[in-house]
C-alpha cells in the first residue's frame, strides 16, 4: 500500500473544507478580524512618544540646536565620542537615533522602523535648526543630512501591515487546526482512521490542503484591505506574498496539530495562545526591531516562523523583492519549520492511541 | 485448536498486554471462526475492548501471537480495507450531513462515486435513516447517531466487523433489525465480533466468549456455556397439594424448592419430565430454561 495517495488526501481536504464552510462564525472571524487588528495596531499604537534615546556627538558648533535638543523633555540624551559609535548603537537598536554636530553640518542617523520615534526626532531637529537660523542671521549655511539606518520614508501602517497579515493567518490557523485535531481525537474519528487505509501522512496532508483554501481566502482579503484600504504599497508580486502566507499557514497548521496532543479540551487549546502566539508577536521584529531585542532572547526570534514571514512579506511588499531574493533565509526557514512540525505532528498521531 | 488462516478470522495465542500494573490481557488464547457472530462478554475491565483494539492493530502487544484474517497482526494495516471497526465513541462528524459523513468514509476506502451512492442509499435504508440524508449528523438523536455510525462502518463491506457495544442506546425494534442484518452478513461469510454487556444479545450469537481478568473463562454456544456453568432446566409445577407432592418427589431424590406455592424441580435431563409426571398430576406446568445471565453469574462466582 502506498504511503501517500492523492485521492485519499483530497477526501480529507474536501471534508475539512465542508466543515469549515459550515462554520460561518469562524469564516467571518478570519475575514474581519484582520481589518480590526490592522486598525488597532496601525493607528492606536502611533501615539506620542517619551523616553526616546538619542545619541549626541558634538564636534563643535550648533550650541542653540544642542540646547534645544537637551531641553526636549521626551529625549534621553547620550553623549558619544564619535560618529561610528553612534552608528553602531543605532544599528544595534540601543539608540533610536543620533545627531552628529559639526560646524556647518548636522548629520542625523535614524532608525525608521519605529516611525513615531524617528518622526519625533526629525521634528525636534527641524525646530532646533530653525531657531538656530533665526538667531544667527549671518554665518555659514547649515546643512542637515538625514540618514535612515533602517527603513524608508514609510508610514506606520506600511511597516505593520505585512506583519499583521502574517500574524492573523498564523494565529487563526494555529487555533483552528489545534481544535480540529483535538476533535478528531475526542470524537473517536482518529481511532477510526487508524483502522482504515488512510495513512498518517495522508491525513495531515489533507488538512494542510483543506486549510490552505481558507488561508488563501483570508490572506487575499487581508491583502486587499491592506493595500487598497490602507494604502500599503505592493511593490512586489502579490502571488509571492500569498505564497509566503500559505507556507506560514501550513507551518501554523502542523504546529497546531502537534500541540493538540497536549490539550485535553478546547479550553486548554486556548491556553496555548500566550505560549505560542504572544512570543511571536513580541519577538517577530515588527513592533520592536530584532536589533532592539536583548541578545540572549534573540535566538528565540530566529526560531519563530513569524519573524521570517514578516521579514519576507515586508521585503516583497515594501521593497519589491522577488521570490529569489527571499529564498534565503526566509523561505528556507519557513520550509524547515513546516517540515519539522509536519514530521512531528505525523509521528504524534501514533497508532497506539490508548 | 489449529489456527488455520483459512477458517479462522481471528486466532490468538497467549496474548499479553499490561497498562502499567493492570494486566488487561493475561495469556488470552482463542480462535474466532469465520462466518459467525461471535460475542465477547464479560464484566467491565475484563479486557473485551483491549482485545478488540489489539485485533484492530491499535495496541502494541507485550507478547503472544495474533493473526487477523490469516495475517499476523503486525501487517494488519495492509488488510484494513477488509476490516470494519466501530468504536465506543461513535466516530462521526456532527457538522457534516449524513450523506457527507458516509461519502467521506467511502472516499477513504477508495469506493467509486456511483458505487458509493448505491451503498449509501442501501445502508441508510437499512438503518432507517434515508429521509434524514441531508440533515446534520449533530442534529440526530442518540439512537440515530448510533445507526449512522454502524452504516459508516459497513460502507466498505468488510469481511471482519469489530463492533464495540454496537447496540447501546438503540430501541428493541431496531436492535432486532441490526441482528437480522448481522445474520445476513454471516450468511455471506462475514465475521461479526461484538462486545456487549446485554445477555439477551449474547444469546443471539453463535458463539460466546466469556472473558474474565484478561483471559477467556469460557467459550461455546450459549447452550454449551450454560451446561458448563452447571445450570439445569427447571420444571415448575402447579399442584393441588404442593407440600405433599413435594415430599413425594424429594423421597425420589429430586432437588425441590417451593416458591409461592409453585414447586420448582431441577432437571438432570429432559427425560426426567416423564418420570416426574408418572408420580404427580399437576394442574399446570412450565419448563424454565436457564438464562445465560445465570450461567455467567455462576461462572463469576466460581472463579
Amino acid at each position: 500500500m502506498r504511503l501517500l495517495e492523492l485521492s485519499r488526501v483530497s477526501v480529507v481536504a474536501l471534508r475539512v473544507v465542508r466543515q469549515l464552510k459550515r462554520d460561518r462564525r469562524t469564516i467571518g472571524l478570519i475575514t474581519f478580524a484582520p481589518i480590526l487588528l490592522m486598525i488597532l495596531f496601525g493607528y492606536a499604537l502611533s501615539g506620542e512618544m517619551s523616553g526616546v534615546s538619542l545619541g549626541l556627538v558634538d564636534y563643535g558648533g550648533h550650541a542653540i540646536l544642542k540646547s534645544h535638543l537637551e531641553g526636549t523633555k521626551d529625549f534621553n540624551i547620550l553623549y558619544l565620542g564619535s560618529e561610528s559609535d553612534a552608528e553602531k548603537l543605532v544599528s544595534e537598536g540601543r539608540l533610536n537615533g543620533a545627531v552628529i554636530l559639526r560646524p556647518g553640518e548636522v548629520r542625523v542617523l535614524l532608525d525608521a522602523t519605529s516611525l513615531q520615534i524617528s518622526n519625533a526626532i526629525q521634528a525636534a531637529i527641524e525646530a532646533g535648526a530653525s531657531r538656530e537660523r533665526a538667531s544667527l542671521q549671518e554665518g555659514p549655511e547649515n546643512i542637515v543630512v538625514m540618514r535612515f539606518i533602517f527603513g524608508y520614508d514609510l508610514e506606520m501602517m506600511d511597516t505593520v501591515g505585512p506583519a499583521v497579515l502574517g500574524l492573523v493567518v498564523f494565529f487563526f490557523t494555529f487555533v483552528i487546526a489545534a481544535i480540529s485535531f483535538l476533535r478528531e481525537r475526542t470524537l473517536g474519528t482518529l481511532e477510526k482512521f487508524m483502522v482504515s487505509p488512510l495513512s498518517r501522512v495522508e491525513m495531515v496532508s489533507g488538512y494542510v490542503l483543506g486549510f490552505s483554501l481558507f488561508t488563501l481566502l483570508q490572506s487575499t482579503t487581508t491583502l486587499l484591505v491592506v493595500t487598497l484600504g490602507f494604502g500599503v504599497p505592493m511593490r512586489g508580486n502579490p502571488l509571492t506574498a500569498l505564497a509566503i502566507v500559505l507556507l506560514l499557514g501550513a507551518g501554523a497548521l502542523v504546529l497546531g496539530s502537534f500541540f493538540s496532543n497536549f490539550a485535553r479540551s478546547e479550553f486548554q487549546v486556548v491556553q496555548f495562545i500566550p505560549l505560542i502566539i504572544v512570543p511571536q508577536i513580541v519577538l517577530c521584529g515588527v513592533w520592536w526591531p530584532l536589533q532592539s531585542i536583548p541578545e540572549f532572547i534573540r535566538p528565540i526570534s530566529y526560531i519563530l516562523p513569524l519573524t521570517y514571514a514578516s521579514d519576507a512579506l515586508r521585503a516583497v511588499m515594501l521593497k519589491g523583492a522577488s521570490i529569489t531574493d527571499i529564498l534565503y533565509p526566509d523561505l528556507l526557514a519557513l520550509s524547515v519549520f513546516f517540515l519539522f512540525f509536519f514530521i512531528a505532528a505525523t509521528l504524534m498521531l501514533r497508532r497506539e492511541v490508548a | 485448536m489449529a489456527g488455520n488462516g483459512d477458517e479462522t478470522a481471528v486466532s490468538a495465542r497467549g496474548l499479553c498486554k499490561s497498562f502499567g500494573r493492570l494486566r488487561a490481557l493475561n495469556d488470552l488464547s482463542v480462535d474466532i471462526p469465520r462466518g459467525v457472530t461471535y460475542c465477547l462478554l464479560g464484566p467491565n475491565g475484563s479486557g473485551k475492548t483491549t482485545f478488540i483494539r489489539a485485533i484492530a492493530g491499535l495496541l502494541r502487544l507485550d507478547g503472544g501471537d495474533l493473526r487477523v484474517l490469516g495475517e499476523p497482526v503486525a501487517r494488519v494495516k495492509e488488510i484494513y480495507s477488509r476490516i470494519g471497526y466501530m468504536t465506543q465513541h461513535r466516530a462521526l462528524y456532527p457538522d457534516l450531513t449524513l450523506q457527507e459523513n458516509m461519502e467521506f468514509f467511502a472516499g477513504l476506502y477508495g469506493i467509486e462515486r456511483s458505487e458509493s451512492e448505491r451503498r449509501i442509499t442501501r445502508l441508510l435504508e437499512m438503518v432507517n435513516l434515508q429521509e434524514h440524508r441531508s440533515r446534520l449528523a449533530g442534529d440526530l438523536s442518540g439512537g440515530m447517531y448510533q445507526r449512522l455510525s454502524l452504516a459508516c462502518t459497513l460502507i466498505h463491506e468488510p469481511e471482519l466487523l469489530l463492533l464495540d457495544e454496537p447496540t447501546v442506546g438503540i430501541d428493541p425494534m431496531l436492535r432486532q433489525t441490526f441482528w437480522e442484518y448481522f445474520d445476513l452478513l454471516t450468511r455471506q461469510g462475514k465475521t461479526v465480533l461484538i462486545t456487549t454487556h446485554l445477555m439477551d444479545e449474547a444469546e443471539k450469537c453463535k458463539i460466546v466468549g466469556y472473558m474474565r481478568s484478561g483471559k477467556m473463562a469460557a467459550v461455546g454456544s450459549p447452550e454449551e456455556i450454560k451446561r458448563l456453568a452447571g445450570l439445569r432446566p427447571c420444571l415448575e409445577l402447579w399442584l393441588k397439594e404442593p407440600e405433599k407432592d413435594a415430599a413425594l418427589l424429594r423421597a425420589e431424590g429430586y432437588e425441590i424448592q417451593i416458591c409461592k406455592g409453585v414447586v420448582q424441580l431441577r432437571l438432570e435431563s429432559h427425560e426426567q419430565i416423564k418420570r416426574v409426571l408418572a408420580k404427580v398430576n399437576p394442574l399446570d406446568m412450565r419448563l424454565k430454561e436457564p438464562t445465560l445471565e445465570e450461567a455467567f453469574l455462576r461462572l463469576s462466582e466460581a472463579s
